[in-house]
This record gives structure tokens, sequence and C-alpha cells, in this order.
């Protein structure tokens, strides 16, 4: 029978939360008035990893998650709270890099699924997800898509050389 | 009076419809072959103009209204961003960030305005925001020992997310610009969305 009161057990999961506030207060201001959303990050920082972020107006991709089991977030800066993204996630692919545009609609994701690299577009409003074929062939490794969704840009390697592909979307 | 033909006999009835659809079977193949099923067209990455030869570009970034490109070329060896026009292919100086590079991870707001990027300054990586309307360099200097991965910069230039990486563990931080820079205005971004409808 456990002896830590229903008070004890509340308190010890609320300590790192309070380290993690203090580190966040302390470490977290830029200089010359850049002031860190200190809910925003708070809530991120619960999250084992979190890493390449991209920004669109309200918006805010990015991938986290644990280590191996990683996911794509869409969280809106207004509300502190991420947004579901019904169809968007495999368990069994691997995010490499995400962008957003202004609306939160369209998401350009590049991901590794049974050992190949690919590009796809998905749509939150009829959470559709279509699949970009690169041509000529490549390996996608980074992308960024425009904040008014019409132009998607895309890191792709091919011979050994790493080159941009433009795409416009319709 | 003889039996003539109708028009719907005659050959030039059936001579329109067969050269119309010629014509939109050409124009489908046209399309079909610089774009994708569902109305993509691919463009050519503007060329960067260092040289001859093949050229290695990597991470790009664009500006909110797709008119400019952010990517990043080598150049004496070290990786320098290069800021063009999408479509023509021109390149826009940036004489502030001369000697600082590696450079890595550039984003850009709207117009174009702000650059926001990685440079190695002071032996360490550092957050820059490069003002191109005031030709300023503005430092936005992390405290402590921590250190900036990636970034990405909103398109009007009022907030800045910061993959960064203390103690081992890597997070995304964001951070309020509004009372550092000017906005760079985003037109009518609020008030329409896209045409397949944005969700709230």
């Amino acid at each position: 029978m456990s002896s830590a009161s229903p008070r004890g057990r509340g308190l010890l999961p609320a300590a790192p939360g309070i380290g993690l506030a203090l580190c966040l207060l302390l470490g977290g201001c830029l200089d010359n008035g850049a002031r860190p959303l200190m809910g925003l990050n708070l809530q991120l920082a619960h999250t084992a990893v979190n890493r390449d972020p991209a920004l669109s107006s309200d918006w805010l991709a990015l991938i986290g998650g644990r280590e191996g089991r990683e996911q794509v977030r869409l969280v809106r800066l207004s509300q502190g709270a991420p947004v579901p993204l019904p169809g968007l996630n495999r368990p069994d692919a691997r995010p490499v890099s995400v962008a957003v545009d202004q609306w939160g609609e369209r998401l350009a994701l590049i991901r590794e699924l049974e050992g190949r690299s690919e590009l796809v577009l998905y749509r939150r409003s009829l959470q559709s997800l279509q699949l970009i074929p690169i041509e000529p062939a490549g390996v996608p490794h980074r992308l960024a898509l425009s904040a008014d969704g019409r132009v998607l840009a895309v890191e792709v390697g091919r011979g050994g050389l790493s080159q941009v592909d433009l795409l416009e979307l319709p | 009076m003889p039996n003539s033909p109708g028009p719907f006999h005659s050959g030039r009835f059936w001579l329109g419809p067969t050269l119309l659809g010629a014509s939109v079977l050409g124009l489908l193949l046209l399309v079909q072959a610089c774009s994708l099923p569902w109305g993509l067209r691919r463009q050519p990455s503007p060329r960067t103009g260092l040289g001859l030869g093949a050229e290695s570009r990597q991470d790009p970034a664009l500006s909110g209204d797709g008119r400019l490109l952010a990517s990043l070329v080598l150049r004496s060896g070290r990786s320098t961003v290069l800021l063009q026009d999408r479509r023509s292919g021109q390149t826009m100086p940036l004489p502030l960030l001369r000697g600082q590079q590696p450079h890595s991870s550039p984003s850009l707001s709207w117009n174009g305005r702000y650059l926001a990027l990685l440079v190695w300054r002071g032996g360490r990586r550092q957050v820059v925001i490069n003002d191109r309307a005031t030709n300023r360099l503005l430092p936005l200097p992390l405290r402590g020992d921590r250190e900036a991965q990636r970034l990405s910069l909103a398109p009007d230039g009022r907030h800045l997310a910061v993959e960064l990486v203390e103690g081992g563990q890597t997070r995304v931080e964001v951070f309020g610009l509004g009372e550092w820079l000017e906005p760079d205005p985003v037109p009518g971004s609020l008030l329409q969305g896209p045409s397949s409808g944005a969700r709230p």
C-alpha cells in the first residue's frame, strides 16, 4: 500500500513542469524586445522532442513526439492548442520536413515510408492526402510552402547533388 | 429537285468537330507534358549565376507571396544564402551577411523584407534578421548555452519559431517580435481563405 498522499502524488508530476517553466522564464528571452510565448512554449516543452518548426501567420506546424514515434502537429498560436489532422499521420511513417500555408489549410510533408522518401500534400478541410511525384526521380529532403499556399520549393537529392524543385499548386 | 445531302451528311459537318477534338487533344497533351493530372505545374529553379557546371542548392525558403526564393549554395566552400526572384532569377544583394558564413535555415517574410537565418558569429551559430528595407542586421542572441538549429519566421514578421538544443534535448520555442519589428503586411490574409475553404 502506498504511503504517498493524493496531494503528494499530485505535486510530484508537477515538479518537472515547474522546473521547465523557470528554465523558459530565465533562459527563454531574446534581447531586442523579442518575447517568448510562455504558455505555448511550456506546452511544447512537455513533448520529448520537437523539431523542424514552420510558422505561417497564426499556425505553427512542427514534428514532435517520442524518439522513433514522431508525428506532424499543427498548433494555432492564438489558441495555443493543436488541431486534429485526421489521415495525415501514420504509425509506420517518419516525418522529415513539414510546411503550412497561412490558413492552416494546406500542409506539405516529406516522410519516410517503407524505406522510401515521399512528398505529399494534405488539405485539412478535405482530410485528403495527395502524393506528389518527384520528377526526375530523386530523394526529397526538405521543403518550403509559400504562405499563400501556391508555391512549393523542395530540396531534392539527385546523383550526389542537391537541387531545388519548384512547383506551382492549383 | 435532286435530293442533296443535308448538312448532317456533309463532310463539312464532321470536319468541325474533328478539328475541334484534335485541338483539344493536342492542348491536353501539351498541358500534361508540364503538369500533373490535378494541375500542378513544375518550374525550373532559377540558376545561381555563380558559375558553370553543376550547382548544389539546399534548404529552400519562399516569401509569403512566393515571389522570392532563398536557398543555400556553396561559395568558396562555405554555405551562403542566395536570394532570388523566383521567376526572373534576378539575385538580390545581401551585403550585411558577407563574412558570416556558413549560413543556414533561411526564412522569409511575406514581401521578403525580412530574411531570418542562422549565421556564424563569434565562434558560434547565431540568429539574425536582415531587414532589407532599412538595411540593418538585427541579432537575436539566445541566452545561456542554448544553440539554435533551425528557424521559421511568420510571414507578417510577428513571430519567430526557433528549434534549439539545450542539454542534449531538441525543442521548439516561439517568440513574439511585434514590439520589435514593423509588420511586413500580408494583403487580405484574414479576409479570404483558399478556394478549397479553410477550417477554423
